[in-house]
C-alpha cells in the first residue's frame, strides 16, 4: 500500500518543491540534485570497497568534454551530455589500467595523483582547455515549449525538473545495477574478494566496472553543472570539492542506497542555507568542521542509521502493540 | 521536435514577472512585495569573495564601503527624485566560485531588491552574467577584462587593471632612461596573464628589451626562490612583478633582496610595502614604483581627484581595521561616489536610468580625475573608465606619488603594440574562450 | 651556469629541509596509528601562527617562539589523538573525515583570530652567506636546513636507542604483536602524535618569516607531504627522508629550467608511477594498506 502511493507522492512533492523556495534557494536546489548524482554515483565505486580521491576530477572530465563538444564541435546540447559522460568513463576505462592494480589506501592517494594531474594539465593548457580561467559561454539547454509547461532553461525551476529527470533516471540505473547479479559481485568483490576470486570471479574486470559506470554518472554530473552555470575552470573540481563529496558519504553511511543522498542533502542546506542566513560568514567552515568531527565520532554508522532506527521503531510498533493487547 | 522559442526581452521580462508574482504569492517570504517596494532604503549588492584565499580583494572593499554609508547616511543619504534615502550594504560572499555567485547574485537581485551590485570579477563574473542579462541588473567590476560586447550592463568604473599598468613603465622611461633591461615574473591565472601581456607592451614602447620570456609561476607557490633565481641569472636592470598579490610580492622581493639584486623594480601592487621595508631595507626599497597611493598622500587633495576627502578616509579606515589598508580598501567606495552621482542627476537608482546618466557625455567623474568611458578596442565595449592613473614610488620608506599619466594618450600613442600583445596571449576580447 | 646550478643546489637543500620534517611527521602518525592525518598541513600552519603571534607581535626571542612553537602544535597533536583518532581507531575513514573537519576548523581559527590577509614576520637576521656573486644562502634559510638535520638526527637516535623508540617501531610494523608484548598502544599513539605534530609545527615556524603565513597555506604543504611519503613508502621514515630530498630537487630543478605547473605534474607523475611499479615505495616495507 505504501510502496503505490509512495512514489507517486514523492514525485508530486519534488515537482511542487521549487515554488515554496526563494529564488536562490530555488538554486541552490539545482546544485543539490546535480550533486545528489554525483555522490550516489560515487556510492556505486564505494561498493567494491574502494575510495577514490579522484572522483570529482572525472565530473570535471564530463563537464569539459561536454563543454567542448558544445563548443568546438556544435554539438547538440543533451546529446554533448551523453557524450560527455561516456568520455569521463572512457577516461576511467584508460585510468583503471594503472590504478586499479592498487587498492585501499594506495589506490586512494593513486586515484588523488591521476586527477591532480588531469586538472593540472587543464590549468596548464590554455588550448583547448582554457587553462586557469577555464571554458566561458558554454552552450545551455535549448529551451522548449512542452505545451503544458515553457522550459526556459535558465530559469532555476525548469534546469531543476530537467536535471531532475536526468538524475531520476540514473539513480533508478544506478540502484537496478546494484540488485543485479552484477552488483551483488561488486559487494562479493568487496568483502570477500579471495573466495570471489576462488568462485571464478575476475575480481579486476568488476571493480573496473564498478569504477567506469561510476565515472560515467560523475560526467554526467558534470555536464549538467557546466550547461546550467556556463562556464567552468579547474578549481570546480578540485580536492575541497572532493573532500565535501567524501564527507557526504561518510557522514549519510554507505551502507544503504539512500545514506549519501541524506549526507548529500543534509550537509548541503546546512552550509549553503542555514550557516548563510545566521550571518556566520567566517565561522561557517568552523561549524562545518566541528559538525563533520561530531557526526563521525557519534554517529558513526551515519545519518542512514537514524532513519533505519526510525524505521525499525515504525515497524515494531504495531508488533508490540499487539502483543501487549 | 525542440525549438529555441525566440522570445524577446521584453516578453522574457514578463513571464519572470508573471512566474515571480506566481512564486510570491504561494512563497512563505511574499518576495515580489519586496523587489517592488522601495522604501526609505536603497540595497547596494556586494557579491565579492569574503572568506577563502581571494578575500583580500573583497573583504577590504566591503569595509570600506561601510566607512562610506555611514557617511553618506549621516549627510542625509542619497537624493533622489522622491525623497532622500538611506544606503545600506547586501553582501554576499562568493567564495569566489561562479556557482556561488549565480546564486548570490539571484540572491540579491530578486531576493533582496538591490538597485546596483558590485562584483570583483574575474572567475566569478561568467556565473553571475546570465542573472545579470536577464534582469537588466547593473553590475560594476574590478577588473575590465570582464567587459565584452554583450555585457552592457557591466560596468568597470575604477579599477583600470591591467591597463593602468603602461603609467608606471612609462614614468619609469622618463626618468631613468638609462635601465634598458628587463625580466618578468606573474602568477598563472585570470590576473596575471592581461597584465603580463600590457607590461610587454608598454616594456616595447619605451625600447626595453626583455631579456626572457615572461615567468609564470603556479598560485600555490610558496618558496620563491628557483623563480628569482632563474630571473636573475640574466643580470636584469629591471625586475617586474606584473600584477602578483601581497603574497607573492612579499616573498619574491625578500628573495630578491637575499640573493643580492640591486636594480629596479616595478610591480602594480605592494601592499604593506611597510612590512617590505622591515623584511629587507630602506635602501633596498627605494625607488621602487607601483601604482597604488596610501590615501594620506597630500597629491590626493588636488581639485581634480574625485575621491571624497581621502586623508580622512585613510584615517578612518586605519582606525576601524588597523594595518589592512590595501590596494582595494578605497575602489568600491569609489564606485559608489560615482553611481551616487549617477543616480542623484537622474533622480532615480533604477538600473538604465543610472547607467544612462553615468555615461552622458561619454565623461566620468573617476576617483583620479575626468575620464573617458573606453574600451571598445581591448574589450569590446565602452563600458571602461579611463583616464589619469598615478604612478606611485616608495622615497624613504614612504610612498608618494610622483605624477599622473594619462591611460588614453599612451593607448593613442602604442595602442596597436598593446593590441599585438594581448593577442598573443589570447586576452583579446574576441579570443576568450 | 655553474653559478645558477649552485643557487638552484641550495634552493633545493632548503626545501628538502623543511619538506622532510612535514613529512617524517606525517609518516610517524601514519606508521604508529594506521591514520591519515589530513590536518597535518594545518598543524605546520599553526607552527607559523605560533611564531606570529610569539614572535612578531609580543617580540619574544624567535628560539623562544620557535620552541613553543614545537611544544604547542605536538600539544595539539595529543590533543587530536585523545580526541578524534582514538575513539576512532577502529574506523580508519572515519578517522579521516575527522581530520578534514579538523582542518576546517583550525584554518576557521586562523582566520578568526589573525584575519585572512598574510602574516608579517621581521627577519630573525638579515645576515647573508655569499659564496659568489649570485650564489648565497640567507641566514635564516640555513636555520631550517641546520635545524632539519638536527632534529631528524635527535629523531633517529630516539628510535634506534631508546626504549620508547623501539616501541613505536614495534607498533609500526605490528601493532598487534606488540600489544602482545605490553607496548601500550595508547603511549605509543600519544608518542608518534606528539612527535608528528611537532616536527609539522617547527617546520611552519622556522620557515614562518621566509614564506607568506596565511590560514591556508597548510594546503600545498599536505599534498607535497602525500607524494613525498608514497615515493618513499609508507612505513619508512628514512624513506621519507630520502623521497622529501629527491622530490625537493627535482621540483627545484625543474621548476628552475622550466615552469612551476610543470614541476608539479612531474612530481605527481612520479608518484603515480612509483605507486604502479612498486606500492610501496623505494624503501618501504610494512605493508599497511
Amino acid at each position: 500500500m505504501l510502496h503505490i502511493l509512495g512514489w507517486p507522492a514523492l514525485a508530486a512533492a519534488m515537482i511542487a518543491l521549487p515554488h515554496g523556495l526563494s529564488f536562490s534557494q530555488q538554486e541552490i536546489l539545482v546544485f543539490l540534485t546535480i550533486n545528489v548524482l554525483l555522490v550516489t554515483s560515487y556510492r556505486l565505486l564505494t561498493l567494491t570497497g574502494e575510495w577514490s580521491l579522484g572522483h570529482v576530477v572525472m565530473m570535471g572530465v564530463g563537464a569539459y568534454a561536454s563543454a567542448l563538444y558544445t563548443k568546438e564541435l556544435g554539438i547538440f546540447v543533451p546529446l554533448s551530455m551523453l557524450l560527455g559522460a561516456v568520455t569521463a568513463a572512457l577516461i576511467a576505462l584508460i585510468l583503471s589500467f594503472p590504478l586499479l592494480r592498487m587498492k585501499g589506501f594506495y589506490f586512494l592517494i593513486g586515484s588523488f595523483a591521476a586527477g591532480e594531474i588531469i586538472r593540472l594539465l587543464w590549468k596548464r593548457f590554455r588550448n583547448p582547455f582554457g587553462g586557469p580561467k577555464g571554458i566561458k559561454k558554454i552552450d545551455p539547454m535549448p529551451d522548449f515549449d512542452a505545451g503544458f509547461y515553457s522550459f526556459d532553461f535558465f530559469e532555476p525551476v525548469s534546469y531543476y525538473y530537467f536535471a531532475l529527470v536526468v538524475v531520476g533516471v540514473s539513480l533508478w540505473i544506478m540502484w537496478r545495477i546494484e540488485r543485479s547479479p552484477v552488483g551483488l559481485t561488486f559487494h562479493a568483490v568487496h568483502w570477500q574478494d579471495k573466495l570471489a576470486e576462488a568462485a571464478g570471479v575476475n575480481v579486476r574486470a568488476y571493480r573496473t566496472r564498478a569504477f567506469v559506470i561510476a565515472s560515467g554518472f560523475a560526467g554526467l554530473s558534470g555536464t549538467l553543472l557546466a550547461h546550467y552555470i556556463g562556464t567552468i575552470n579547474p578549481n570546480s573540481f578540485d580536492v575541497e570539492m572532493m573532500v565535501f563529496v567524501l564527507t557526504w558519504a561518510i557522514v549519510g553511511g554507505t551502507a544503504t542506497f539512500y545514506g549519501p543522498i541524506i549526507g548529500c542533502i543534509v550537509l548541503t542546506i546546512l552550509n549553503e542555507i542555514v550557516l548563510r542566513e545566521m550571518g556566520f560568514e567566517q565561522m561557517r567552515p568552523l561549524i562545518y568542521g566541528l559538525l563533520l568531527i561530531c557526526s563521525v565520532l557519534f554517529l558513526p554508522k551515519g545519518l542512514e542509521s537514524v532513519v533505519q532506527g526510525l524505521l525499525a521503531r515504525r515497524k515494531d510498533s504495531p508488533a508490540s502493540g499487539e502483543e501487549k493487547a | 521536435m525542440f525549438r529555441k522559442l525566440g522570445l524577446s526581452t521584453l516578453s522574457r521580462r514578463w513571464f519572470l514577472g508573471a512566474a515571480a508574482s506566481v512564486a510570491g504569492a504561494t512563497a512563505v517570504s511574499g518576495l515580489s512585495t519586496r523587489v517592488m517596494a522601495a522604501g526609505k532604503v536603497i540595497k547596494i549588492g556586494f557579491l565579492a569573495p569574503l572568506t577563502g584565499p581571494v578575500s583580500a580583494w573583497g573583504k577590504p572593499g566591503l569595509d570600506g564601503c561601510e566607512i562610506w554609508a555611514d557617511w553618506i547616511n549621516a549627510a542625509g543619504g542619497i537624493k533622489l527624485a522622491d525623497g532622500n534615502y538611506m544606503v545600506e550594504f547586501v553582501a554576499y560572499d562568493n567564495e569566489y566560485d561562479p556557482a556561488k555567485a549565480r546564486t548570490g547574485a539571484t540572491k540579491l537581485i530578486r531576493e533582496e531588491g538591490v538597485s546596483f551590485v558590485m562584483m570583483l570579477g574575474g572567475d566569478t563574473w561568467p556565473g553571475a552574467q546570465p542573472v545579470a542579462d536577464k534582469t537588466g541588473m547593473l553590475f560594476s567590476t574590478l577588473l575590465p577584462s570582464d567587459l565584452a560586447p554583450d555585457t552592457t550592463t557591466l560596468i568597470a568604473p575604477t579599477e583600470v587593471h591591467p591597463i593602468y599598468n603602461v603609467t608606471g613603465v612609462e614614468w619609469l622611461a622618463e626618468n631613468k632612461p638609462d635601465l634598458k633591461t628587463a625580466v618578468m615574473c606573474a602568477q598563472d591565472d585570470a590576473l596575471g596573464l592581461p597584465s603580463v601581456a600590457t607590461y610587454l607592451a608598454a616594456f616595447e614602447a619605451e625600447g626595453i628589451e626583455m631579456l626572457a620570456e615572461p615567468l609564470l609561476f603556479d598560485p600555490a607557490t610558496t618558496d620563491f626562490a628557483p623563480v628569482v633565481t632563474k630571473l636573475l641569472a640574466k643580470s636584469p636592470q629591471i625586475f617586474c612583478l606584473d600584477t602578483c598579490y601581497s603574497d607573492y610580492v612579499h616573498p619574491i622581493c625578500e628573495q630578491l633582496f637575499q640573493q643580492g639584486y640591486k636594480g629596479q623594480i616595478i610591480s602594480c601592487t605592494a601592499d604593506f610595502y611597510d612590512q617590505m621595508i622591515e623584511k629587507t631595507s630602506v635602501e633596498f626599497m627605494e625607488g621602487f614604483i607601483f601604482q597604488f597611493p596610501d590615501f594620506d598622500d597630500p597629491a590626493l587633495n588636488a581639485d581634480f581627484i574625485n575621491f571624497k576627502d581621502p586623508n580622512k578616509f585613510y584615517e578612518e579606515y586605519n582606525k576601524r581595521h588597523p594595518g589592512e589598508w590595501g590596494a582595494v580598501s578605497w575602489e568600491y567606495a569609489s564606485i559608489m561616489d560615482l553611481w551616487k552621482a549617477a543616480a542623484e542627476k537622474a533622480g532615480s537608482a533604477e538600473p538604465a536610468d543610472v547607467l544612462a546618466a553615468m555615461k552622458e557625455g561619454g565623461k566620468g567623474q573617476h576617483a583620479f580625475g575626468t575620464a573617458d568611458w573606453w574600451g571598445k578596442d581591448l574589450f569590446g565595449i565602452d563600458n571602461a573608465l579611463v583616464g589619469d592613473w598615478p604612478v606611485v614610488v616608495i622615497e624613504g620608506g614612504k610612498a608618494r606619488i610622483k605624477g599622473f599619466k594619462s591611460i588614453p594618450e599612451w593607448y593613442a600613442k602604442h595602442g596597436d603594440l598593446l593590441k599585438k600583445h594581448m593577442a598573443a596571449y589570447g586576452q583579446m576580447w574576441d579570443q576568450r574562450t | 651556469m655553474v653559478e645558477l646550478l649552485a643557487q638552484t643546489g641550495l634552493n633545493a637543500i632548503y626545501a628538502a629541509s623543511y619538506m622532510s620534517l612535514v613529512a617524517v611527521g606525517l609518516v610517524l602518525i601514519f606508521g604508529v596509528m594506521g591514520v591519515i592525518n589530513f590536518a597535518h598541513g594545518e598543524l605546520y600552519m599553526l607552527g607559523a601562527y605560533a611564531v606570529v603571534g610569539l614572535y612578531a607581535d609580543f617580540q619574544m626571542p624567535f628560539i623562544f617562539a620557535i620552541a613553543v612553537g614545537l611544544v604547542f602544535v605536538g600539544v595539539v597533536g595529543l590533543g587530536m589523538e585523545r580526541a578524534l583518532f582514538r575513539p576512532l581507531r577502529d574506523n580508519p575513514l572515519g578517522g579521516l573525515v575527522a581530520s578534514i573537519g579538523f582542518l576546517m576548523v583550525l584554518q576557521a581559527l586562523a582566520v578568526m583570530g589573525f584575519g585572512v590577509r598574510m602574516e608579517h614576520v621581521p627577519p630573525v637576521t638579515q645576515e647573508v652567506i655569499v659564496f659568489s656573486e649570485k650564489v648565497r644562502l640567507a641566514v635564516p634559510r640555513l636555520f631550517v636546513i641546520i635545524a632539519a638535520v638536527v632534529l631528524l638526527t635527535a629523531l633517529w637516535v630516539f628510535l634506534k636507542k631508546t626504549r620508547f623508540g623501539w616501541a613505536l617501531r614495534a607498533s609500526a610494523q605490528d601493532p598487534e604483536a606488540a600489544a602482545l608484548q605490553g607496548i601500550s598502544i595508547n603511549q605509543t599513539s600519544r608518542i608518534a602524535m606528539f612527535i608528528g605534530a611537532g616536527l609539522a609545527g617547527i617546520a611552519g615556524a622556522l620557515t614562518a618569516p621566509l614564506v607568506s603565513v596565511n590560514p591556508y597555506m597548510g594546503h600545498s604543504v599536505i599534498i607535497t607531504a602525500f607524494i613525498v611519503i608514497i615515493v618513499g613508502g609508507i612505513g619508512s621514515l628514512e624513506g621519507a627522508v630520502i623521497a622529501a630530498v629527491a622530490y625537493a630537487f627535482i621540483h627545484t630543478i625543474v621548476t628552475t629550467f622550466w615552469d612551476g605547473v610543470i614541476a608539479n605534474i612531474v612530481g605527481l607523475s612520479l608518484m603515480l608511477a612509483v605507486l604502479i611499479v612498486k606500492p610501496t615505495g623505494l624503501f618501504g616495507t610494512a605493508d599497511r594498506a
